[in-house]
This record gives C-alpha cells, sequence and structure tokens, in this order.
C-alpha cells in the first residue's frame, strides 16, 4: 500500500530519533544517511550532502495532474516536479538527479524534519506556525493559490447556500482549518480522507456535497474528472475564494545556506522570465550588452578598468547554474504554461501569478 | 586467581553459573538502559536543535475543526477531540469483539460439519479472509459495499425505522418522555428477577429433571413486568423515528457510513481468524469425550453443548484474546476511509502543527491501554472458565 501509511508514520518517528547516529557514515541514498547532515543543521551541510549523494532527494506528491502527478509508467511531472528538478539542474547540474518521494499531507513535515527528504515541494502553504513550530523554512512563493469549493453543477450557486451539507477534504492541511473558519455560522459535515483518490471514490458516489482544496488542485481534479462520471463539465467550482494560499518550495530550518539556494532558484525562473531569457535562446546572449542577463547568466563582465570577472553572488553554486536550470528546465513562464497555463488541461490564467509588470504578485529579487 | 575457595568444586568467576547468569541480567538491563538512553538523547537533541518542544500543553489548544459523526465544535481543546477520537474507536470495539465470537463460533462449527455445504461454505470464508489484507477488506467493503448504497436524496426507508444511504444508517430508538425514570427503574428490576427466575428453573431441572421451559418463564416475567409498567405510567417511552428532510436528519440513532464499512470489514476478518482457533480447538478435545458423550445417547446439540464447546473454549480463549487485540489495533484503518477514530484525529492534530511525536507516543499508549484493558477482562474470564470446570 503505497499511500496508506500508519507505519510510514511511526518510521519517520523513528527517523526523527534515528537522525543524529550515524552522521556521515557512508553518504550513500538511504534516508539515514541524509538525516546525518542533521546534526544542528550546520551551514552548507544540506548541499554536500546532496553533492556527495549526486542527486536531490525532493518530496512531492503523486496525484495533482499539473502541479505533481505520476503517470502509469511512474513518470513525474508537473509545477512542482518541474522545481524540483530546477533545484537538481542548481546544485548538480543534472535535472534528471532527482529522487522523488511520494508523500501525504501530514506525512510531509516529519519527512522533512528527519532529512528523509532535502526540500519540500509540493503545494505547501507558508503559515506562521508551519515555520514556527514545524521547523520549517519557507522559500519565494512559486504559486499564488487561494481555497475554493468545487460542486457538482448546478446543485449549488454559492457556498452560504450550503447549510447541512457535508464537504470531503483531504486530512492535515490548512484546507480544514479554512473550511471551518468559512463554514463557522454555517452547519456541515466534514468528511476527511487521506488522499485524492479515495476522496474521488467518496465524492462520486454522492457521499459529499462539496469538494473543497485550493483552487488550482481543484482546477486540476477537474480536468481530469473521468467522463464516466460526466468529464469536467459535471463539475463547477465555485467563485468564492475563502482563503490566501502561497505555495512555495520548503526546506529545513537550521540550513540557511541551503534554503537560500533553493530561494533563488525559484527567483532566477522569475527573473529570467523578467528579463527575456527562456530556454530556447539561453544560449544566445553571448555578445549582449545588457548587464543583468550577464549576471545572470554567469557571463563574464568587463568593468571600467577593462577587468573581466564572472558575478557569483556567493550562494555557493558554480557559476552560470542559472543559465542551466533556465537551459533545462525553463523560466516562469515556461514552467507555468507547460503544466498549468491556458493551452494544458488545467488552463488557469496567470491572474495573480503574473510578473508584477504586467500586475501579478511575482516580483523577484533582484540578482546582483 | 589468589582466593581460590577451601571447600573448591566451585569454578572460577567466569566459569561459575550463577555468576554468568547474574552478569547476562545485568549486561541486558544495561544494553537496554543505554539503548533507550541514546533513543531519548536523540530525540530530545534533535527536538531542540530544530527549536521544537516535547511539552504537552498544545492539548489544551482548539482543535480547529469539527468531527463527522459527532457534536463536537471546533473551538474544543485538542484533548476532547482525542477523547471523540477513543469514543468512535470504543464504539468498533464494544459492538464489534461480541460480533466477531458468535460469527467466529458459528463458522468454526460449520468447518466441521457434517453437511457438505456448511463445511464447504464456511472454509471458503475462513480461506477467503485469513488470507486477505485487512485494508483491502475494509477498502472493499467501504467503495464496492457502503459507497454503492443509494444517495441521501434517495434513501432506503424501511417502514420509517431505518433510514439507509451512503452517507449514514439510522434507526429508530426509544426517546424519554416525563416519568421514564421510574419505568426505567422497574425494567432493571423485572430483568433481574427475569435471571433469578431462570436460575430457579435451571437449578430445579438439575434436581429433579422437570423440563425447565426456562426461556418461556424468564421471558414471560420480564414482558409482563414491563408491560405492566408501561400500561400503569401512561406510555412513558415513546419510539423516536428517523427522519430526513433534505440532508438534516432529526430523531433515532444513526451511524456513520464509515463507521458500518469498518464494522463489516473488521469483524468479518477477525471472526475467519477466531474460527480457525475454534475449529483448531474443537479438535483439540480428546476424542474419547465425544465417544462418550454418544455412549449416552446425546444429541448432536447437546454433545456440542454441554461436552465439547465448554472443553474446547478453555484451549480457544488465550489465542482468541489476541485476535481481540489485533482487531482493537486494525481499527486504526480507519483513517483510510476517513472513519473518525482516533488514530485520524490525532493525525489531523499533527497535519495543523501540533507536535507529531507527542501525539503518536499518546496513540501508542490509547491503543496499548485499550489492549491491557481487554486482555485482562477476557483473562479474568479465562481464569474463571479453568476454575470451575477443574
Amino acid at each position: 500500500m503505497k499511500r496508506y501509511r500508519l507505519m510510514a508514520a511511526f518510521a519517520a518517528l523513528i527517523l526523527v530519533i534515528a537522525a543524529c547516529t550515524d552522521a556521515g557514515s557512508d553518504g550513500s541514498t538511504t534516508t539515514a544517511a541524509a538525516g546525518g547532515e542533521g546534526d544542528g543543521g550546520a551551514d552548507g551541510a544540506t548541499l554536500a550532502a546532496v553533492q556527495d549523494r549526486g542527486s536531490l532527494n525532493c518530496g512531492v506528491n503523486n496525484a495533482v495532474p499539473g502541479f505533481g502527478f505520476v503517470d502509469e509508467d511512474g513518470n513525474f511531472s508537473g509545477f512542482d516536479i518541474d522545481y524540483c528538478r530546477a533545484v537538481a539542474t542548481a546544485v548538480l547540474g543534472d535535472p534528471e538527479a532527482v529522487e522523488f518521494v511520494e508523500l501525504t499531507a501530514q506525512q510531509r513535515f516529519t519527512a522533512l524534519a528527519s532529512g528523509e527528504i532535502d526540500v519540500l515541494i509540493r503545494n505547501t502553504t507558508a503559515t506562521a506556525t508551519r515555520d514556527g513550530s514545524e521547523g520549517a523554512t519557507f522559500a519565494t512563493t512559486t504559486f499564488y493559490d487561494g481555497q475554493g469549493m468545487m460542486v457538482r453543477t448546478g446543485e449549488f450557486d454559492s457556498i452560504d447556500a450550503m447549510a447541512d451539507t457535508t464537504i470531503c477534504v483531504l486530512t492535515g492541511t490548512t484546507t480544514e482549518l479554512n473550511l471551518a473558519t468559512r463554514f463557522a455560522d454555517i452547519p456541515y459535515t466534514p468528511l476527511t480522507f487521506e488522499d485524492n483518490e479515495q476522496l474521488q471514490e467518496a465524492f462520486i458516489a454522492g457521499q459529499c456535497d462539496g469538494w473543497t482544496s485550493d483552487k488550482s488542485q481543484l482546477a486540476a481534479i477537474r480536468s481530469a474528472w473521468p467522463d464516466a462520471e460526466g468529464g469536467p463539465e459535471a463539475l463547477e467550482i465555485l467563485e468564492e475564494t475563502f482563503s490566501k494560499e502561497p505555495l512555495g518550495p520548503v526546506t529545513r530550518d537550521g540550513d540557511s545556506q541551503w534554503s537560500q539556494i533553493v530561494d533563488w532558484v525559484v527567483i532566477v525562473t522569475m527573473e529570467a522570465e523578467e528579463l527575456g531569457v527562456d530556454s530556447t535562446n539561453v544560449d544566445s546572449f553571448a555578445d549582449t550588452e545588457d548587464s543583468a542577463i550577464r549576471r545572470l547568466l554567469g557571463l563574464e563582465i568587463t568593468d571600467a578598468d577593462g577587468n573581466t570577472a564572472i558575478f557569483d553572488p556567493g550562494l555557493g553554486l558554480e557559476p552560470g547554474w542559472a543559465a542551466d536550470v533556465i537551459r533545462e528546465v525553463g523560466n516562469y513562464a515556461e514552467i507555468y504554461d507547460r503544466n498549468v497555463g491556458p493551452g494544458s488541461p488545467l488552463g488557469l490564467e496567470r491572474l495573480l501569478n503574473a510578473l508584477w509588470i504586467d500586475g501579478g504578485l511575482h516580483y523577484p529579487r533582484p540578482y546582483r | 586467581m589468589a582466593t581460590t575457595s577451601p571447600q573448591a568444586e566451585r569454578p572460577p568467576l567466569w566459569r561459575d553459573l550463577r555468576v554468568l547468569k547474574v552478569l547476562a541480567q545485568v549486561v541486558a538491563v544495561g544494553a537496554a538502559a543505554v539503548l533507550v538512553y541514546v533513543v531519548w538523547f536523540n530525540l530530545t537533541n534533535n527536538l531542540a536543535a530544530r527549536g521544537l518542544s516535547l511539552g504537552f500543553d498544545f492539548l489544551d489548544e482548539p482543535f480547529g475543526v469539527p468531527v463527522a459523526g459527532s457534536d463536537f465544535s471546533p473551538g474544543s481543546a485538542i484533548w476532547r477531540a482525542l477523547i471523540v477520537g477513543l469514543q468512535n474507536t470504543f464504539a468498533l470495539v464494544v459492538v464489534g469483539l461480541p460480533l466477531v465470537t458468535v460469527v467466529g463460533v458459528l463458522v468454526g462449527i460449520g468447518r466441521l460439519s457434517t453437511n457438505w455445504l456448511v463445511a464447504k461454505a464456511s472454509g471458503f470464508y475462513v480461506e477467503a479472509l485469513r488470507n486477505t489484507p485487512p485494508l483491502l477488506v475494509i477498502f472493499f467493503a467501504f467503495n464496492a459495499v457502503i459507497l454503492q448504497l443509494p444517495q441521501i436524496a434517495e434513501p432506503i426507508d424501511l417502514f420509517g425505522l431505518v433510514i439507509i444511504n451512503n452517507r449514514f444508517i439510522a434507526v429508530a430508538s426509544l426517546s424519554n418522555v416525563e416519568g421514564s425514570g421510574v419505568f426505567w427503574a422497574v425494567a432493571a428490576v423485572a430483568l433481574f428477577l427475569a435471571v433469578i427466575v431462570w436460575v430457579w428453573r435451571s437449578r430445579r431441572f438439575d434436581r429433579i429433571g422437570s423440563p425447565h421451559h426456562r426461556v418461556v418463564w424468564s421471558l414471560g416475567v420480564l414482558v409482563g413486568i414491563v408491560l405492566a409498567a408501561y400500561l400503569a405510567l401512561g406510555g412513558p417511552v415513546e419510539i423516536s423515528h428517523p427522519e430526513l428532510e433534505g440532508r438534516v436528519l432529526t430523531g433515532g440513532i444513526s451511524g456513520l457510513a464509515a463507521y458500518f464499512a469498518m464494522l463489516a470489514a473488521l469483524v468479518l476478518y477477525t471472526a475467519s481468524h477466531v474460527a480457525e482457533i475454534v475449529r483448531g480447538s474443537i479438535l483439540a478435545v480428546p476424542k474419547g469425550q465425544t465417544e462418550a458423550a454418544n455412549a449416552l445417547a446425546l444429541s448432536g446439540f447437546q454433545r456440542l453443548r454441554h461436552v465439547v464447546l465448554p472443553q474446547a473454549m478453555r484451549i480457544a480463549i488465550p489465542p482468541v484474546i489476541s485476535q481481540y487485540l489485533n482487531y482493537t489495533k486494525n481499527t486504526s484503518l480507519g483513517i483510510a476511509v476517513g472513519y473518525t477514530e482516533f488514530t485520524l484525529i490525532a493525525f489531523q492534530a499533527i497535519g495543523n502543527g501540533q507536535p507529531a511525536p507527542q501525539l503518536i507516543l499518546l496513540v501508542m499508549l490509547g491503543y496499548l491501554a485499550f489492549s491491557l484493558v481487554i486482555s485482562a477482562l477476557v483473562n479474568m474470564l479465562n481464569r474463571r472458565l479453568q476454575f470451575v470446570t477443574r
């Protein structure tokens, strides 16, 4: 049973316990060795461990098309998956050097704290409690989302009309708490499930009247709704958005260098979009005069005195890492369009996720 | 070794069996202590390094979400939610274990039946369920049975007494009106009298052998008194019919669909194991006992009831206890179908930002307590049976 795991939770607990026992024993890909770097989380330890191991352990979702999804052949794809690949490219130079670890919503922070994964990119909402008491550090938001409600077409036209309904929701998510807040004055019954497949079965059978989750997830699920059940047209997502869900990568507290690397991988994809650099033209800028592009791509810069130098922000990565990320994975627009954009089955417009120059919220910090 | 004792067949210390035995125990205890220390040291160290606490203060914080199938309010404390979870687990255990026993004993006897169909059907049931993981049985019960029940918009309604749909099953119940306290007191007395009558008829039968008719006598006493009291008090209780208006259920008592899926799956699964134990225990009763019963011209039922089963049960009880414990622990699989039992509530809290080590510790302690209570109760029964028959 790959998704259902009481055992796994215990195993994760044991990992927390065992995390310190043998720091750097063999540096192989075992989780215990990965946990070995957790002794106090010394700065740089995670980067060194990942580079020793030669692959990145990335905690992901496996059941949300467009964000984190594994197909019948075991291939991972999605927006979050691409960010795993981007981080792997930045630190290892190879987008394929990723070990995807499939996690349920409630396993994820334990897996992160225990060192089973190096980075968690699993549509995770940044909140104060997670920052403060889960030992998590949030990188720049990759996707601005909000919670919505999906119902069978025509049954309800607003959330306020949903009194005395049963609402299906995943356990261990901020979604549950937002739902309780939104329905504070509306009587309802929550039905909680561990994974989307089981929830979908219950929803199809009519056990619940509404399905609440982040709107992006709902769109993903709706896009893949089985034709036998009427296809996407059988469902509608109510207009109201009742929470803020900034989703982004998460790292362990205590290794700020590693957190900075993950953070800047996200930022450079946006910076690249802003500068007009994408995977198709990234190698055509060798002669550009634009110093911002030269810095981003790790090209030689000649100062007023005629000295040449390659810009290195001191993140601990090879020069040109950002160019590798853009070449192998793409800039933000490419990642977005490929997985969730209007051309994809999800068909999500950029809206809040547009760059600041286009009226959205993504405002990449300057790479200098 | 300078000081060898004079009476000294005694070997040197390192070959003295008595010393070595003590030493072995000291080493074992020491090793266990070191292991516990290392584990504890690592846990506290790692938690401290990540700024996480090991306290239990969080139990007083609000749980934040309602719990399906209870009137738990989201603002109540986490420990209250855990209690609701324990109650739901208890509801599975207290209804399930008697059912497991009945089904298990019947099927176990059925496997030994001389009736070909009964024996083969029992055998098929046991082999099919005993060799299937319980989680699979639960998924089957939930997805293939419970979810296929009619939707709430068009439920099955049996004479207003039972309402069945794939969200819950509700049945009519008794509800109290004024003066019902007296009625229930009379009913309790009637039950007590019925038991006394039962014992009296049984003893009389044992003494002089006249037909006891104890079922008729006892039921007569019980029903007679209760009915008289009901009429005399002018209808102190009335039947509360379950009624469904839109999605709102009023009256009766109801259980969530997931509860029935869990109950059916776990009872059938565990009963298959109990059936094997019962069958083995019956086979373990010496053949001479059966032959002696036959010699006394006891009927097949009398032989089973008075000779074979009492002896078989003595053999069966200890292994059946572990099946009861397995049942109890398997209720934690309720999390897979959204049944709000103890583990699900704890995991919900963990998912909502509460500390995992403490909560998992509490879950472990909760199941430990359940198991200890069950085995204590059954062991008590076991001792009684052993004593009586010796």
